[in-house]
């Protein structure tokens, strides 16, 4: 309904332009409240009546038809769930003795999660069926003044071939974006929410209500108490995934593209099977490689033993690099991290090596060719030429791959879920490990403790990290247009 | 002249071997793993044999038993299907999904499409479980948990977020010959399917096998949604996790490598396959500017 015509993109300072929209929207608004005829006017109960005037009696149905939906689910459905969001519920569920029957049964009990999942859906819905009301007035005021113009007002037919044509985009996104309001913005919203609130093992629906505590989980994620420890979780899992994320991203950035240069250099000889030959390892499932190489690595792994008997495990004990008669790589702290950063290697590196390999084969022979004219060595070119030039293509990848390995819940939890266990107490009692990330710490958080609320407050701020350095990065790496630089 | 060219060619004899025995012992490293999966999944023995890397007997029996002989644990023939089904769905979804936005955020002018594809850029910033766990609760309230509608759910629903591969290679599509295509009297849909579609068969291979690969490498989706404990319900990812359970890996390790190995080679020659395409994708757009 909302009439998105096309309109050719400028550039404009894009907060301005933001507000600028919303502001001539609610004046068009206005404009088609004050100065449309009766049927417009009568629009705003009636939203069909501007189309019944203009003959367009299916559009016209169709709108009504969505105008009773809309007011019927707000009514029946929306209008209880929205009371009762302030609260989450007062009515707790008890057994009640039920005269009638002579049995004792469940009361009428308030359930905090559904309150706050249909909560949020009845506001959203309430919200886009007044965004659609406005503008579906000024939709049915613009058909009035182009019929008072004289001229053509589409029919249902032109309506639909419309659809297909100039408003074909609204087809084309129509079920995607359903799809993500639904399965994404819906869930975040909720997620968030539950941050704000006490959803936690003690406060499990149905059996229990949650609700509303402000900003007490925040303040529970940085600060200590002699009960809780997850400012000190906190503090510490969030430095081992910023070096881990920079860790990964780089060795594998790098390792990439010298594989790639070692497989493209000019003395390799049969490329595209050196090629398939790293390309199986990432081939296969990452469940099943990772968890093989956690059995590979255990403490009575196969490795272990080879390097037992090659003496390795011995030599380490002598020299006091472990106390054990294996060497635990994926069970103590410092020997999990290294081994965790290295299996993330032999993982990565295929699939960087594949992507430096179609960037190298693309870069501007030219641009090589006048180098080398101009007596460029070959480490020159690779400083001034090859890098640049593979920074220029693959930097946005770089940043997106840095915030991918900040998520980067597999290789964590497959390779140390049930192996590696912590010896922190501090860290054990607010479930986290000291190879967690913030991301496997959440999800065991909501995995075994069922503890919503800190989970969310640390998804929250796995976003905050996220965002700002995806904004800080991509402000460097766009904004000085260098789009021309290699053309 | 002569003795140059002698230099030259020590030379090249000399990187030559540098190169291929550096290639060698790097591919060694990181085929060794994979090749104990594959030579593991042949032996007699059930559990881990951690005292040779060779099995003592070769056999099919642990295939045999995987294939044809299922138990509470582990019922692959199920878990495939399971995951097959759910991949032809999700596969068939996702692909329109995504090719229909990738089409209109890339060859059409609208307004808001800058700031929908800021929209899409901000979400996806978000760790991807925290609306999972959300996800879960609204498909338990209406009864789609252990279901294989659930997961086609969980994995094609918001799929479009993934259409700026797509984006980038249908922006390299000239514009000349979708106004060519109006010229003639075109619909804007018959230019998306008669014009744009043909030509990008790369994407839209890559964009098919992609989606059809998502089901059968995710794992933590699968784990949050599918939490009924029956192994019936579970996708190949869920049921080859749990064979490695501590109480389980003593009897099962050897069939999580056949398991492994029939989930591997399909997966993986579609991979290889698709990864031709992923390249030119992610840098198909900067490179043929």
């Amino acid at each position: 309904m909302a009439d998105m015509t096309m309109v050719p993109e400028k550039k404009e300072n894009k907060a301005a332009a933001f507000f600028g929209a919303i502001g001539n929207f609610f004046r068009s608004f206005g404009l088609a409240v004050a100065d449309g005829d009766w049927a417009v006017k009568l629009s705003l109960v009636l939203c069909g009546a501007g189309y019944f005037r203009r003959k367009q009696i299916v559009r016209g149905i169709l709108v009504m038809l969505l105008e009773i939906g809309a007011i019927a689910y707000t009514v029946f459905i929306g209008a209880g769930y929205i009371a009762k969001l302030p609260t989450l519920g007062t009515v707790q569920q008890e057994m009640v003795y039920n005269p009638d029957t002579m049995q004792n049964e469940m009361n009428n009990y308030d359930n905090s999660l559904l309150i706050l999942l249909f909560g949020a859906i009845s506001i959203v819905t309430v919200i886009v069926s007044i965004i659609l009301w406005m503008a579906n007035e000024i939709t049915v005021y613009h058909i009035q003044k182009d019929a008072e113009a004289g001229k053509h007002v589409n029919t249902f037919r032109n309506d639909l071939h419309d659809l297909i044509n100039k408003k074909f985009h609204i087809t084309l996104l129509f079920f995607p974006i359903l799809g993500i309001i639904i399965f994404n913005i819906f869930p975040l919203i909720v997620m968030v929410a539950v941050g704000f609130t006490n959803y936690d093992r003690k406060h499990m629906p149905p059996a229990y209500l949650f609700n509303w505590v402000g900003l007490a989980n925040f303040k529970a994620l940085f600060g200590d108490s002699l009960t809780m420890s997850f400012g000190y979780s906190f503090r510490k899992i969030l430095i081992w995934t910023l070096i881990w994320a920079v860790l990964a991203t780089f060795t594998t950035y790098f390792g990439g593209i010298l594989l790639s240069l070692l497989i493209n250099s000019k003395y390799t000889h049969f490329k595209k099977m050196w090629r398939t030959l790293f390309v199986i390892t990432i081939a296969i499932p990452q469940f099943v490689t990772l968890l093989m190489m956690r059995s590979f690595y255990g403490d009575t792994g196969i490795v272990n033993t080879f390097l037992e008997k090659i003496g390795l495990v011995g030599f380490l004990k002598n020299i006091g690099l472990i106390s054990t008669n294996y060497i635990p790589f994926l069970t103590s702290p410092g020997w999990a991290k290294v081994t965790i950063v290295f299996i993330n290697i032999w993982v990565g590196v295929p699939y960087l090596m594949l992507i430096t390999t179609g960037v190298l084969m693309n870069i501007p022979q030219d641009l090589v060719e006048s180098a080398e004219i101009d007596g460029a060595n070959k480490r020159q070119i690779f400083r001034h030429i090859t890098m640049p030039y593979m920074l220029f293509i693959t930097g946005p990848y770089l940043v997106t791959q840095f915030t991918a390995n900040v998520n980067n819940f597999n290789v964590i939890y497959l390779l140390t879920n049930n192996v590696y266990t912590t010896t922190d107490q501090k860290l054990a009692a607010s479930s986290g490990q000291e190879v967690d990330l913030l991301v496997t710490w959440l999800f065991r958080l909501t995995s075994d403790k069922y503890n919503y609320k800190m989970a969310s407050v640390i998804g929250i701020m796995v976003f905050l990290i996220c965002a700002v350095f995806t904004l800080i990065a991509f402000n460097f790496l766009i904004k000085d247009d260098r789009e021309e630089m290699f053309r | 002249m002569e003795k140059t060219n002698t230099i030259k060619n020590t030379r090249t004899i000399r990187n030559t071997v540098i190169v291929h025995v550096v290639l060698t012992i790097l591919a060694v490293i990181w085929l060794v793993p994979v090749f104990w999966l594959l030579v593991t999944s042949f032996s007699d023995y059930d559990g881990m044999d951690t005292s040779r890397f060779f099995p003592k007997v070769w056999t099919l029996k642990q295939f045999n038993k995987v294939l044809f002989h299922s138990d509470n644990v582990v019922q692959f023939p199920r878990w495939f299907m399971n995951t097959l089904i759910i991949a032809i769905f999700t596969m068939i979804i996702s692909t329109m999904f995504v090719l229909m936005t990738a089409y209109a955020m890339s060859c059409m002018r609208f307004k808001g499409r800058k700031a929908l594809m800021n929209i899409g850029v901000m979400l996806q910033l978000f760790p991807g479980f925290l609306s999972m766990i959300a996800i879960y609760f609204i498909l338990k309230s209406i009864n789609l948990t252990n279901s294989h509608l659930g997961m086609i759910l969980v994995y094609s629903g918001s799929s479009a977020l993934g259409y700026l591969i797509a984006k980038g290679f249908f922006d390299t599509i000239p514009d000349s010959l979708r106004e060519a295509a109006y010229l003639e009297g075109a619909s804007e849909a018959r230019t998306f399917f008669r014009i744009v579609l043909p030509l990008s068969k790369p994407i839209v291979v890559y964009t098919v096998i992609s989606s059809f690969l998502a089901p059968w490498t995710d794992f933590i989706f699968a784990k949050i949604i599918l939490n009924s404990g029956l192994s019936k319900d579970w996708t190949v990812a869920i049921g080859l996790y749990n064979m490695l359970d501590k109480s389980l890996l003593p009897t099962y390790f050897t069939r999580f490598c056949a398991g492994g190995i029939l989930v591997g080679i399909p997966i993986g020659i579609l991979f290889i396959i698709m990864q031709k395409f992923y390249v030119e994708g992610i840098t198909g757009g900067a490179v043929k500017g």
